[in-house]
């Protein structure tokens, strides 16, 4: 049915004005997703030993879905403003098929954030930190990543396992295995360093006197990290989903609005 | 008949009298310690103002198990088989360790100062048997008891108390971790749900269209 001049005018200005947006939110959900991708806090190694990584996965996706959102965009305002029936049946069909594996981004981010609690990484530091006796390569390869994450983590953070340094003492662990209770109830690396890399009072550290030693557990320096950028690639995914679904609809609208 | 009497009387002086001191080691309070007791050391309090009237005597720290303390004799010298730390617990009730003269133990204990004797920091006389005095790391979770010994040469002149009973940590296996979460967040549920929905309806919309 033919609809009057004006009420497709408002329409399409408004899916304009909708499309110019998918199209800047599309370029920010691209730049957000690198950002997470290049792991500014360097704790991928960490989440690639738990064979959890798929929150990294997640981010891949939506640095081509924001890619795909800004090109759509832009064949989305060429359609409306040219009216072309083909055009937007392309742009639907294409938005739809991108909607789909933003959603799966989405719920990807969201569900893989919720098994990274602190007895993962806990698990994960007492089996593989120091391990001595790597199975194979890629086993080696895993426990290195680990090792040296935890190294770089402990010290700059100032802080000592993941809950804190009694981690070690409650449960055996690989290090155990090759570093005595006596000399080692901690790593080296939980005790206080000076500018040499040395511990500055070796025997207060192993005391555990306060001052000498990280008391700290470094879980929080690491989910923080994680977590905003699960929450960002989750929610601000599903913010721009539930505006492209307004702005689809409209065109939908539109498009059977037009004439041939 | 005198004198029987006697030596009866003499017998006791000849092995001299050990004075048992009034004090009670105890692990250290302050400062707190997150070392204080770990798998195989614990950190006992230095016995200051405790030993004022020997001057002269080796101070020896004595280590026993709390099952095996009552069979420890004090004659038994440090450095014999019957105290050494490697026949500790097998052959010997217990060790004696830690020597030290009242020189290390001034009195009174200067304001701030740490004032700590960590027991099983030697890890490289375990095995040694020419070091039957080693400080070395204990093998199991305890209950051990500890007493400090005053010798003068070899005789002993004045012990303190057994101490409380010290139970050490006994680490668990990270297989007892739990790894599986509680189920998923209610953000998570709220976004799948939303999302499925809409992506529902942009699709019956299509259907509607063509």
């Amino acid at each position: 049915m033919a609809k009057s001049d004006d009420c497709m005018r408002i329409l399409q200005g408004l899916l304009v004005f909708g499309n110019v947006v998918i199209g800047m939110c599309g370029i920010a959900l691209t730049a957000e997703c690198i950002y997470f991708v290049s792991d500014p806090h360097g704790v991928y190694p960490l989440l690639e030993a738990t064979e959890n990584n798929d929150i990294y996965a997640a981010a891949w996706i939506g640095i081509f879905v924001g890619f795909a959102l800004f090109a759509l965009a832009i064949l989305g305002i060429i359609g409306i403003i040219k009216s072309d029936r083909t055009l937007l049946m392309v742009y639907i069909i294409l938005m739809l098929i991108t909607f789909a594996f933003e959603m799966a981004s989405c719920i990807t981010a969201a569900t893989h954030r919720d098994f990274l609690t602190p007895n993962l990484f806990l698990k994960q530091m007492l089996e593989r930190y120091q391990k001595s006796e790597p199975i194979n390569s890629n086993d080696k390869w895993k426990t290195e990543g680990v090792t040296k994450t935890w190294d770089k983590i402990m010290v700059q953070n100032h802080c000592c396992g993941v809950l804190g340094p009694s981690d070690w003492q409650e449960y055996t662990s690989a290090f155990r295995l090759t570093h005595s209770d006596a000399d080692f109830p901690w790593p080296r690396k939980c005790c206080v360093i000076d500018a040499q890399g040395l511990p500055i009072n070796l025997d207060g550290c192993k005391l555990g006197v306060p001052g000498y030693y990280n008391s700290d557990g470094c879980y929080d320096t690491i989910s923080g990290p994680v977590n905003t950028h699960a929450w960002g690639v989750a929610w601000f995914g599903f913010a721009i989903l539930c505006w492209t679904f307004c702005v689809l609809l409209g065109t939908m609208f539109y498009w059977s609005g037009i004439e041939y | 008949t005198m004198l029987p009497l006697l030596l009866l009387l003499l017998l006791p002086a000849a092995h001299g009298t050990v004075e048992h001191v009034g004090y009670t080691p105890f692990l250290t309070r302050s400062p707190v310690l997150e070392g204080l007791t770990t798998a195989s050391t614990f950190v006992l309090e230095q016995p200051r103002c405790v030993f004022e009237k020997y001057g002269n005597a080796d101070i020896w720290l004595v280590v026993a198990l709390e099952k095996t303390a009552t069979a420890f004799n004090n004659s038994v010298g440090p450095g014999t088989p019957g105290s050494a730390f490697q026949n500790f617990p097998d052959s010997a009730p217990a060790y004696m360790t830690l020597n030290a003269t009242l020189a290390n133990y001034p009195c009174p204990k200067p304001a701030g100062d740490i004032t700590v004797l960590r027991v099983g920091s030697e890890t490289s006389c375990t095995e040694d048997v020419t070091r039957p005095t080693c400080n070395g790391p204990l093998s199991g979770p305890g209950p051990y008891v500890v007493k400090f010994l005053a010798l003068e040469g070899s005789e002993p002149v004045a012990e303190t108390d057994w101490s409380k009973p010290i139970i050490l940590r006994t680490a668990k296996s990270p297989n007892s971790i739990s790894t599986t979460n509680g189920g998923h967040g209610a953000g998570m549920i709220a976004l799948t749900t939303i999302l499925s929905i809409l992506f529902a309806i942009l699709l019956a919309g299509l259907v509607a269209m063509l």
